[in-house]
């Protein structure tokens, strides 16, 4: 979870309609949408919750399971955009460049990232090629292009029919995307074949490194429920 | 206490799993999205259990065969992922060993273990657990996908050495296997709906 601005537990009541509300009303840092109600329950046990009430930085969690509801970040979509835009690019690199430079005994190689999956089709084993390049390059770019078509829509206001199609296939594909794994399978790799022979990083080790960063920080700052707050709001 | 905080199923309403939209419960597509709403993952209990029983019998093969075979110089030699762990340790490599002993054996085995537990008490578990038991359910669903280090080891060897007739690395069997292993276990995580146990914690409330 990363957030720079202040985090703080909202309290909650039950008004008259019987939804449990955030009790915060200040108008400081306000969320857009915030006359507009709107219930959400909780993933885990089903309690209704308004998170329409939040403010800038303010994050609610379930009060029966302890559950992670919502939370509202004024600038969450620029913030968004920004991040996805950077890490496809870094993505772009660490798909082009030599990743792993490997010497030994006289002899080098170079291993770049298409074929940690490539190579092994050619050893007999296509679905898990299939599953590899999907964990750590495809899944991740249709997510960080996909988003970046979301947040554009929502930071320039604009409405298109494809915006909920958009919206679920990211909220659907987030949850298989494995830079991190992989990248700490990497620094494993490096320090298991260091011990028989040299290796040296290349631009694409960097690029993926700063890449996955970048990307868990996308995902972590994305809200589901503020998303398609913004996403019905702009289709009325 | 359900009087004061209502559930969404107490007052005819569904979330809708992806967008989060409160619909009725007789409402078939969401308004919102255009996904099916359910007020409970269909068949949760039963899909759960039927992908846990294949992700165990899979772990078998994916432990007795090899995961990875070196030839050096005219010379195979097979190794399973205990082995490769082993042999990790005879090398002083102490913790790399435990980075891939837990992804590969502590966590899928936990895992599946305490998502078996998790199917079980929606029936028969102690109510008073019950908010633990939504606790373990969410480190489940997170630590899931770190299994797949081993198979990511592998895949990384295969393509980096790859050093003519001196030095080959080929995937084993048991690559495929783990990562169904690890593949089926996270879409039987996400098949489990902790909402039923909450369920019947209302009805003993009442
Ligand atoms: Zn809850
Ligand atoms: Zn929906």
């Amino acid at each position: 979870m990363v957030s720079r601005n202040k985090r703080r537990e909202v309290s909650f009541s039950t008004d008259q309609r019987g939804l449990t509300v955030a009790t915060e009303r200040e108008a400081n840092g306000a969320n857009p949408q915030r006359s507009s109600p709107d219930g959400l329950a909780c993933r885990s046990c089903d309690l209704i919750f308004d998170v329409s009430m939040l403010r800038d930085g303010e994050s609610a969690n379930c009060t029966r399971c302890g559950g992670f509801l919502s939370r509202y970040t004024a600038n969450q979509f620029e913030q968004v955009a920004a991040v996805s835009l950077a890490a496809l690019v870094l993505l772009g690199l660490g798909c082009s460049y030599p990743f792993i430079l490997l010497k030994f005994n006289g002899l080098e190689s170079a291993m770049t990232l298409p074929q940690v999956s490539l190579s092994l089709i050619s050893h007999g084993m296509p679905v898990l090629s299939f599953c590899v390049a999907g964990f750590i390059i495809v899944i991740p770019a249709v997510v960080l292009l996909l988003l970046l078509a979301m947040t554009g829509a929502i930071v320039t206001d604009r409405h298109y029919r494809w915006l909920p199609w958009v919206g679920r296939v990211i909220f659907t594909l987030k949850s298989w995307s494995m830079v991190e794994v992989f990248f700490l399978g990497v620094l494993v790799s490096l320090v298991k074949v260091s011990r028989m022979a040299t290796v040296e990083m290349g631009v694409a080790f960097w690029a993926y490194a700063a890449f996955s960063v970048l990307f868990v920080l996308a995902m972590s700052g994305l809200d589901r429920a503020q998303s398609w707050r913004r996403i019905e709001w702009l289709g009325q | 206490m359900s009087n004061l905080q209502p559930t969404a199923a107490s007052r005819g309403l569904a979330c809708c799993h992806l967008c989060l939209k409160l619909v009725s419960q007789a409402t078939h597509r969401c308004p919102r999205c255009g996904s099916t709403i359910h007020s409970r993952k269909a068949n949760s209990l039963e899909r759960t259990l039927a992908l846990l029983m294949t992700a165990t019998i899979l772990y078998i093969p994916a432990n007795l065969l090899p995961i990875m075979i070196t030839d050096q110089l005219g010379q195979s030699i097979e190794s399973t992922i205990v082995g490769g762990v082993i042999l990790l340790l005879d090398m002083g490599s102490i913790a790399i060993a435990l980075v891939i002993f837990a992804a590969s054996v502590i966590i899928p085995l936990t895992k599946l273990a305490l998502l078996y537990y998790l199917c079980w008490s929606v029936r028969r578990g102690p109510p008073e657990t019950v908010r633990q038991r939504t606790a373990i359910y969410r480190v489940i669903e997170f630590i899931g996908k770190w299994s797949m280090i081993d198979v990511f080891v592998v895949a990384i060897l295969v393509a980096l050495i790859n050093l003519s007739n001196l030095l080959v690395i080929r995937p084993g069997p048991a690559a495929l296997a783990f990562a169904g292993v690890v593949i089926l276990s996270m879409v039987a995580a996400e098949s489990f709906d902790p909402r039923l146990m909450w369920d019947r914690q209302e009805t003993i409330d009442e």
